[in-house]
């Protein structure tokens, strides 16, 4: 076991820089907290107002959990429509490779037209952010039994459904893992982009209200939150998909 | 044969469809038929808008494609080379990549000029994906090869160089491809921090006076010029497996 402290340095250096130098910097130029606060001051605003992210943090984060699992349900389902009728998956694999490199965020504006400007349209642009990665790597992992093991299943008298429990899913499981991973530290971040472009509830609006109103401390203290919880969901979907690549491949 | 005429009979089915809910306004006035935004986009008097904008963009991207990509490649070769430094630059990379693009832009703009701000925070997308995939990509060697490049005398610079590099290169051209939509929607994300022109800009200005044809025409654009070099970065990715993979 190394040290605690060699492996706070080791671990943690890059952050640990960074941080000192957002510092640093700000000292050195003695920047006014309404342009750019230090990083204590942010952390200081955290810790004497809690009550004003908590609110915050569980709307967007309860609608980014939501829309996460949502968004792989349905993108999972489809891709296993897509599996049973070749017909479908042919007509849908183009227009889903188009729109998973379309870029998202242009087309809230989009959305919140069409759906309206309220928290289920955040929900909505979470779901479709999760959706197309989970539609891609699900199809293509589903495609991607062990070879010989789909003539090993006919032989055996298996039904295309047996076929699918027993050998498409498992086999897709590693790739919906990484899909998972994609989309976790995305779902937050997509859903705090779609708060502060419609002013509704939760981190997003709580950035916009507070750098409008010169409170740049709380602003920043609503983004190093999300930040904290998006690094943590990546790093979480990371060690999912470690386990899910040893039990399944 | 049969898949890309089914393919192509998918995308003119939602074309079709597209035009079919914008005509009978199923969705009400907020979805426009393709015809008309075609028609606005293709229009004389809009054009010099249309160009401006895309310009700007498309400038502002490939800025922080390149400093993405160049920021991901130096990291991701220090973290092998000097392994006591992965694990801190791999959490480094994944809390970069976690902060808020709306959080971005403001610092940006104290740090730089609202002119670049687009441009930097399109390169913190580009430097996570380039960074990912290039880390990913020099660990493809095999133990066999590293024994070979031993026995035949090999130095570490050399191994690099040699073996490590090159069968990194196919990872790394994924990654340039993969980054090419987040670079796009990283410029846009800045623009809206006070940037002069662009295609964000277009996006924003025609959300809030409620032009809707002009918001469509914006996000086809933003699309057009997504795929666009997606699809080259999709060629080049064929070439670079084909090669090296």
């Amino acid at each position: 076991m190394r040290p605690l402290l060699v492996r706070l340095v080791e671990d943690y250096w890059g952050i640990l820089l960074l941080l000192f130098a957002w510092q640093a910097w700000v000292v050195v130029n003695s920047f006014n907290p309404i342009v750019m606060p230090t990083p204590t001051a942010v952390l200081g605003d955290l810790v004497s107002h809690p009550g004003v992210y908590l609110g915050n943090v569980g709307i967007t984060l309860s609608i980014a959990v939501f829309g996460l699992v949502a968004g792989m349900l349905v993108g999972t389902g489809l891709a296993v429509a897509a599996w049973f009728s070749p017909i479908a998956s042919g007509l849908l694999n183009p227009l889903t490779v188009l729109f998973s490199s379309v870029p998202v965020v242009a087309l809230i504006p989009v959305i919140a037209r069409l759906l309206g400007y309220d928290t289920s349209t955040v929900l909505a642009i979470v779901v479709i952010i999760t959706f197309f990665p989970s539609f891609v790597f699900a199809s293509s992992g589903l495609r991607q039994p062990p070879p010989g093991a789909e003539d090993l299943f006919r032989v055996l008298g298996a039904s295309r459904l047996d076929l699918l429990r027993r050998l498409a899913l498992p086999a897709a499981m590693p790739n919906l893992a990484i899909a998972f991973k994609l989309a976790a530290a995305h779902a937050i971040l997509a859903a705090m982009v779609a708060e502060f472009l419609m002013g509704t509830t939760g981190l997003g609006y709580l950035f916009a209200k507070t750098k409008s109103d010169f409170q740049t401390e709380q602003a920043f203290g609503a983004s190093l939150v999300a930040t904290v919880i998006s690094a943590s969901a990546f790093l979480a979907a990371g060690w999912v998909e470690k386990k899910v690549r040893e039990r399944y491949s | 044969m049969k898949q890309t005429l089914l393919g192509a009979l998918g995308i003119a089915l939602f074309l079709a469809l597209w035009e079919v809910v914008g005509r009978t306004q199923i969705l009400g006035i907020s979805w426009p038929p393709l015809s008309d935004v075609l028609a606005e986009l293709t229009d004389e008097r809009r054009r010099p808008l249309f160009l401006r904008a895309l310009g700007a963009t498309l400038e502002s991207t490939a800025l922080g494609y390149l400093w993405g990509t160049g920021a991901g490649l130096i990291l991701a070769t220090v973290a092998h080379l000097l392994p006591a430094l992965r694990r801190g630059s791999d959490r480094l990379a994944a809390v970069l990549n976690s902060v808020p693009s709306i959080a971005l832009g403001p610092i940006f703009l104290v740090l730089l000029t609202r002119e670049s701000t687009p441009a930097a925070v399109s390169s913190i997308h580009v430097f996570f994906i380039v960074f990912v995939s290039v880390s990913s990509g020099l660990q493809r060697a095999t133990p066999a090869h590293r024994d070979l490049f031993a026995v035949l005398g090999a130095d570490r610079i050399k191994r690099f160089g040699r073996l490590e590099l090159p069968a990194a290169l196919p990872s790394l051209v994924s990654g340039l491809r993969l980054a090419w939509p987040a670079a796009l929607i990283g410029a846009i994300i800045g623009e809206w921090f006070g940037a002069p022109r662009g295609i964000g800009i277009l996006i924003i200005n025609a959300m809030q006076n409620f032009q809707i044809v002009l918001l469509w025409c914006a996000v086809l654009l933003a699309v057009g010029a997504s795929l666009f070099f997606y699809g080259l970065l999709t060629l080049l990715e064929r070439a670079a497996y084909a090669r090296f993979g």
